[in-house]
Parts: C-alpha cells; structure tokens; sequence
C-alpha cells in the first residue's frame, strides 16, 4: 500500500450488504437501494451483524480494496450513525474555480465558455506544467520600462509560445487573444466565424435564432471555391465543430414540420429527454418511413417532409482531406528537421485539436477548472460535508468527519526491548537496546517472521463521551502468509474528550494535575513513547512488561493497547528457496487448529516447490473450504505485497450519547441513549524479512 | 540562540525551536522561526540569499561615499542598516524540515533585476528530506514529500500535500486539499476532509515535534 508503516485503514461497511444494526437507530438505512448496488456480493448475509459473526475481514480480497479508506477521508453520518466512505455519498458542486489562479468561475459562465479558465491560465501543451506570461523585451527607459512582445513560457520544460510562432500584445486576456490568433491565422476568410470559436459553446438558444443568417450566402459560395479552400489550409477543428453543428441544427429546423420538434432545439436535450427517445426507439421498432418521425403515426404530416442532406461544403464544416495530405505528413516526419522530438506524442495529442501531429502545432491549454464539492449521504441525503465558497478559504460550514466519532487508531511499535515472553524465546534480541531516541529499532520494512513483535495501538476518542471498545481479530491474519496476533487487552475505555481545564481542575494533587494536563495534552502513540520514555530511566523499562488484560497506557482521551504480532512466514518465491522444515513440526502443527496455518502452508508449498505433488490439505477444517482454493494456487511465487503484514481488527464501541435532538418524537432531548458502532480496520504493521526465514 | 548546557544534537531555542547542530543555516538574521521548529540534520537553509530592496540599494549608493560609518554597518549586515529588516525566509510554528533538505527563497528576473523573494513556510509543515523548496509561500498543514522539489515562485495553499519525488513546476499553484505529485507535478488527487486533524495524516506535527530529541 502506499502509505509508511504503520499504517490504519478503516473498512467501511458500505462494501458488504446492508447491516441489521444492533442498536435501534437505524431508520434511515435503506436495505433495497444499497443491495441493489452490489447484486454480485458472492456473500449475501451480513457480516456486520453480531458478535457471533465470525467472518474474518481480508485484507486483501479483490473487495477490500474498495472499502479500505485512511481514517481522513471517512465521514460520519449523524442520521444514519454509521461510518460513510465517498462510495456512500453524493457529491454537489459548490463552485468552480481555477486551480492556477483560484478565481472562482460563476457556473453560468462554466456551461457557456466550458469548463476552463477564461483568464490568463495555460498550461503547457507539452509537459502540462502552468504557463507564465513573460515579456520578450525589457527596456528600462528613465524609470519607466518599456515592456516588449509577451510570451506564455513554461518553465519546466521551457516550452514557449514562440515555438508555434506566437506572441502577444498586452499581458492579460490572453486567452481571447489567443483565440484570436489562432482563428486568423489559419484562415483569414473566416475569421469572423472563428473568432468565436472559444466562447461560442454558448447555449443552443441564443445562437439558434442567428443559425440563418451566416450560411445561406456561404454555402452559395462554398461550392464555387471548394478546391481552392481545400488545398489551403482548411478550417480550425472548433471552427468546424461549429460550422457542423450549426448545419445540422439548421438541417434539423428546416426538416422538422413540428415547432416544438426537440431534436430541433438542440441534440443534447432532444436526445436525453424521454420523449424523444421514445421517438427513436419507435423508429427502429415500427416502421422505417419517415413519416413516423414527425409528429408521430397518428397525425400525418399534410407534406412530405424534405429529406434531411448531410454537409457538403467546407462552409457546412465538410472537409475532405487533401489527396496528398497523409504523405506530406510522411514527408514531414521524415525529415531531418522533424524527427522523433518533432512529432506530438500521443498524451500530448490528446488535448489537442485531432489535426495537430506535430509539436509546432500544439497550442496552449487553458487550465481546467477545479470544483468545491459538498458532500450528502447517499441514503438519507444529509449534508456531510459543506465547504466554504470562496475558493481560497479551507473553512467548512459543515464538516462531519469519521474521525469525530470514531477513535483515531495510531500504531507503532513498542521499542523497548521485551523480555521473551512465555512460550517464544528470542523475542528483545533483534529489538536494539535502549537507545536516547525512539527512531525504531525495529525495521517495519523488514520484519523477522516468526518473532514476536509486540505493538502499540493507540486508540485516541475525539467524542465528548467516554467510549467502550472490544477490539477483536483473528488469531491468524487471513491469506497465505499467516500472521499470529494477540491482543492483550481487547476491551477497555477511553475516556471522554473533554475540556483540558477540567481534567486538570478535576485532578486531586498539584502534581498529579500537572502530569495529567501535561499527558493529555498529547496526542495518543507520542505521549506513550514520551512518557515512557521521561518518566522511567532507560533501563527502568524493562520493569514494563506488557501484560494480557492490561492496559499499556491510558490518557484523558486516549488509550494504548498491546499488540503481539508473531509475522508469518513467506512461501518461497523462485528467487530464494528456503531450507526445508523438519517434518515434526509440520505434522504436529497439522493437526492443530488454524493457528499455525502459516507453517503449514509454507511447509506444504516447500515441499510442492520441490517436488511438484499436491498440497496435501485433505485433513483441513470444513470452514476453511474456501480457503483451500486459495492454497491451490501455493505454487505461485510471492504476490506483490503479500510480504505485507496486515492486521484485520474489528473496533466495536459503544457509548451513551445524549439524544439527538433531530429525532423528533422518539424521546426528548437531553436523555442519555446507549449507541455503539462497530466497523474493521486494518493495521498494516510492516513488510515481513523475505532473506529471514524461521 | 544560547546553545544548552548539555551538547546534544539539538540547539533548542527560547521558543522551543529545535534546531540540528549539524544543519547548515545561512544568513541566521534573515530567518525568521515560529518555534517549535525542527530543523533535522544536514538542512540547509539559505537565509542569506534575501531581497535586496531598490530603495536599500539607492540608500547603500547614496551612503557610499560620504559616510564611512554606513558603510560599516552595511558590511557588518543590512538588517541593522534599514529599518525594516529583509526577511528571506519565514517558517511557522511545529513546521519540520528534514535531512538534507534545502529551503532557499525563490528568485526571478523582474525588470531586468535579478532579485530573491521572501519564502513563507506556514504551521505544521513538513518538508521531506532531500526535498528542495523554493516556493513563494507553503500554507498550513502541508505536506511535501521525500525528493521533491518545489519550484521558484511556486504557492502551495494550506492542506496540500506534495508527493513524493513530485517536482512542482516554477510558478505553480497547488490549491487548498489537492494532492500533486509526478513530474511536473498535476493534481493528482484530494486529501480526505478529515486531512489536517490532530494526530492524524497531516496533523502529526506536534508529535513529530516531541519526538525529536529525545
């Protein structure tokens, strides 16, 4: 994943099916809308629903990947009470505004000029970094410079507008000059059709009552200098994308017998309203006579209606390319000149006009704009997220973040070295001794499998309640590399979120007051490492022995917890073969239950790896079926970021909230309402040491 | 900036500034630390590449040939000589600069006068190491990667983040919550809302702050 470790991911519900809440506030949830999502959920029941659900998370099903966010981009729902990821919310546009120079743009203006800036914004055609408007010449004449001829200039790759031959008068508005020159450069006759071609994506309304008036003399005309037009250089690509559409809006206006026609008005809108597409579906299903499209089978039109023609002329924004155009192109290319720097790669043509091929004739981009998006839940449209609407303020009116509500999960590893603990030897040595500071001894990129790591997960409340947490996982993390995990302590409480004040003035001594403010002032996995660090010597540490059913450390608003993790190890990828394993400890391990699953998995796939027979998994548990298909594939070299070692925790907390007061009628205010909220995360806590083996 | 008792690594200053004695700072009376800084070995901050205003100039020529005092003085430096003294390089409080990474205040040509700019470093920004910064303004809460290098004259509004190995274009603006990253860098993404929140992602200055030194 492309975060450091350690990392947390939170799992949001939405991936799976509608969840049968525990808890009773679940009015809002609307089971059929969301089912309907996901028709192809190979597992209908819920997984979400009680504590007897022992489905395991995996972090690494095909799934998963769409449900795993970091905690900051998750949102809360107040309504709904449940986590919402941007899979479960709608978005708004709040405004438009261009990221270069964070003007806003009205919408207004959006759907009239398109969606980019129509200030002095470009972006480089070649490399797409910004542009910057410089002037050529500089002279400093008493005091007052005289500024030359500007250029837009790219200072990354230094690509400039003189390239294409261009230059401006006046620094700003360049973009209308720019359409200007473009428009005039490539075919002065037309240039009064083309000057608008930046800004005539107006509404199909106000230039639908001008469509007459330009073309009937063009097209008159058109014919007579057809092969003369042709063999100069033809019309620009917007200018004919206009010359097009006005034809066939025109065609259309002019074959309608029926005013209120839509495919006369615009396409768009014809095509998209349900009318006109029951118009079209007719077409093809009834008859094939025209007659049938205007005005419909019933009401036959009293004439026959003229037959729409298609674009003839290059006045109508016809153009046939000119016979020797594909090998002037070669011609070009081949060229000493050209070459391969010559040619427009294909990203760069991409944003070009389809005719330009060649670097000199890439134009500058007007940057695209950006948008404010606010941000509703998609079940019961509640505004989640609503920012400010001026584009430069970071300010929210409404900001309804996961991570109000949910606790902050922070894990690192617990640095101190470990006395072994029951049952495993060797656990402290590869851990550094105590050193001054707390950079990790232990390399998360490289974790020694089969050692025991111990961590820190910090859970840190931002809610004014005090919560209640179990935190459950699997024994073994789920896939083929098998990690062991124990939480010491799965169930415990953080305290409240509250005032600093008055867990200071709360407290009994001076002292203790102090070390409390001075602790909560802190946020979580730092102020483990800071106290443990200040308030015990440096060998005083080792009388801190992490403890089953212990809290490691508690704060004001946080609590730490005690991770042990044993990494599991790696099956063999076709680069490092590992030493075959002694045949006890696989048969023994076998019989068990899934706890050792990593062993034998390896085992088994070492001995395949060497032989070629069959993982042999006749003697498996029935629930691990699915699993099985899984292992067929054990052969399989190392999967990219399967040496990961991903924790699946599922958090359940529970609290009593005051009641809502957007709940009419169910109770009054002010009354306490037990709530509890359940959801996966996912730890990843590092990189298992492929070299190692255990 | 009286140097602790104990030699540690760290110089920590009034203001809680930690600063690596091993870090190379130029120009120290051009810098301008917000506290609670963290200054990691091997930075190199180039405060002694500071604007030169006009009328400074115009004075440091009128002064020339008269007085032989101004002289000194402006030898000695030109802070003490002008009134308002020429900031090069401004950085907010729980910002951290990481190792070998290098602040140096962007410069253009403007009017034929090749001049620096001040650089303005916000709160809470992190700046990668080897990263290479000469940006007009960082905002708040940002975040710039490993090796990547920020542009002259460039702007990077609060809560943006600048990935790793990203080289932000000359001149470039990054907008408020957009991710850039490549080469040159595009926006790429957004950060989530939750961006910037106390201990999580863009809100670990003050615990990077903590750890430092000890």
């Amino acid at each position: 994943m492309s975060r450091p470790f350690p990392y947390a991911y939170i799992s949001c519900p939405c991936a799976n099916t509608p969840v049968p809440d525990p808890s009773k506030k679940r009015r809002s949830r609307e089971s059929p809308q969301k089912a309907s999502h996901h028709p192809d959920h190979p597992k209908p029941p819920p997984r979400f629903d009680d504590s007897e659900d022992e489905q395991t998370f995996d972090p690494r099903a095909p799934r998963s990947n769409f449900s795993l966010y970091p905690p900051e981009h998750l949102l809360y729902c107040e309504d709904c009470h449940q986590i919402k990821c941007p899979r479960c919310i709608t978005e708004e546009i709040v405004c438009w505004y261009c990221p270069n120079c964070l003007f806003e743009t009205p919408s207004s203006m959006v759907k009239s000029e398109g969606n980019r800036c129509a200030r002095n914004c470009f972006n480089c055609p070649a490399c797409t970094a910004p542009l910057a408007v410089n002037t050529l010449e500089n002279v400093v004449r008493g005091g007052t410079s005289q500024q030359g001829p500007w250029v837009l200039s790219c200072g990354y790759c230094m690509w400039s507008t003189l390239d294409i031959g261009i230059k401006f008068d006046k620094p700003t508005n360049i973009r209308t000059q720019l359409a200007k020159l473009t428009a005039t450069d490539s075919n002065p006759a037309r240039s009064r059709q083309m000057s608008r071609t930046f800004g005539e994506l107006k509404s199909p309304l106000s230039t639908f009552a001008s469509i007459d008036e330009p073309f009937p003399p063009a097209s008159g005309e058109a014919r007579a200098d057809d092969s003369s037009d042709q063999s100069t250089t033809p019309l620009s690509p917007d200018a004919r994308f206009h010359a097009l559409k006005n034809f066939y809006k025109n065609q259309i206006s002019a074959t309608s017998s029926s005013p209120n026609d839509p495919l006369g008005v615009d396409f768009g809108a014809g095509f998209s309203s349900p009318g006109a597409l029951n118009r079209i579906m007719s077409l093809y299903t009834s008859s094939s006579r025209l007659s049938s499209l205007y005005g419909g089978a019933s009401k036959k039109p009293k004439t026959k209606p003229p037959v729409m023609r298609e674009a003839l002329t290059a006045s109508e924004g016809f153009q046939t390319p000119a016979p020797d155009a594909e090998m002037s192109f070669l011609q070009r290319m081949a060229r000493e000149e050209c070459g391969w720097d010559g040619l427009a790669s294909l990203e760069q043509r991409g944003f070009q006009p389809p005719t330009a091929r060649f670097v000199d004739e890439l134009l500058p981009l007007a940057t695209l704009l950006r948008t404010k998006r606010a941000k509703r839940c998609k079940s019961c449209k509640h505004i989640l997220v609503k920012p400010e609407q001026k584009p430069q303020s970071t300010r929210f009116r409404i900001r309804l973040i996961a991570l109000s509500y949910i606790p902050l999960p922070t894990l690192r590893p617990l640095t101190m070295p470990v006395p072994p603990p029951a049952g495993t030897a060797a656990a402290g040595v590869t851990m550094a001794a105590t050193t001054t500071s707390i950079s990790m001894p232990v390399n998360l990129d490289a974790l020694p499998p089969l050692r025991p790591t111990q961590l820190l997960l910090t859970l840190k409340n931002h809610m004014f309640d005090p919560v209640r947490i179990t935190l459950a996982t699997p024994a073994v993390t789920p896939g083929r590399v098998a990690s062991r995990v124990t939480i010491l302590c799965p169930q415990f409480d953080i305290g409240a979120n509250s005032d600093v004040w008055d867990e200071a003035l709360q407290a009994n001594s001076a002292t203790a007051a102090a070390t409390a403010d001075q602790r909560s002032s802190r946020s979580g996995a730092g102020a483990v490492a800071a106290s443990t660090t200040t308030n015990n010597p440096p060998f005083g540490v080792y009388e801190k022995v992490a403890e089953a059913g212990k809290v490691w450390d508690k704060g004001r608003n946080w609590t730490t917890v005690v991770l042990e993790v044993v990494p599991g190890t790696l099956p063999p990828s076709s680069a490092t073969l590992p030493p075959p394993k002694t045949t006890t400890t696989t048969t023994t391990k076998i019989t068990e239950t899934a706890d050792n699953d990593g062993d034998s998995d390896s085992n088994s796939d070492t001995s395949s790896f060497g032989t070629g027979a069959v993982p042999d998994w006749t003697g498996q548990a029935a629930e691990r079926d699915k699993q099985q298909q899984q292992q067929q594939q054990q052969q399989q070299p190392l999967q990219p970021d399967e040496d990961v070692l991903e924790i699946p925790v599922f958090v359940r907390m529970e609290w009593d909230s005051e009641n809502q007061i957007d709940r009419p009628g169910v109770s009054a205010a002010g009354e306490m309402v037990k709530r509890e909220l359940a959801y996966w995360m996912v730890l990843g806590v590092g990189r298992i040491d492929p070299s190692v083996l255990g | 900036m009286p140097p602790k008792a104990s030699k540690g690594e760290y110089i920590e200053t009034d203001t809680g500034n930690k600063i690596s004695r091993r870090s190379l700072i130029h120009g120290t009376q051009h810098i301008i630390l917000g506290g609670k800084t963290v200054i990691q070995s091997d930075a190199v901050i180039r405060g002694d590449l500071y604007r030169i205003s006009s009328s400074q100039q115009q004075q440091q020529q009128q002064h020339k040939p008269t007085a032989s005092t101004s002289t000194s003085t402006s030898t000695t430096s030109t802070t003490s000589a002008s009134p308002n003294p020429s900031v090069a390089i401004t950085i907010g409080r729980y910002s951290y600069i990481s190792r070998q990474a290098i602040l140096r205040p962007p410069s253009r040509l403007h009017r034929g006068v090749y001049s620096f700019y001040p650089l303005k470093i916000g709160d809470h920004v992190f700046v990668g190491e080897r990263a290479v910064v000469e940006a007009a303004s960082v905002g708040n809460h940002v975040q710039i990667g490993r090796d990547a290098v920020v542009g002259s004259m460039a702007i990077i509004k609060d809560f943006a983040c600048v990935l790793d190995g990203a080289v932000v274009a000359p001149g470039m603006v990054v907008p408020s919550w957009c991710v850039v990253g490549g080469a040159p860098a595009r926006i790429v993404g957004e950060v989530g809302e939750g961006y910037g929140v106390e201990g999580a992602e863009g809100g670990m200055a003050r615990e990077r702050y903590r750890v430092v030194g000890r």
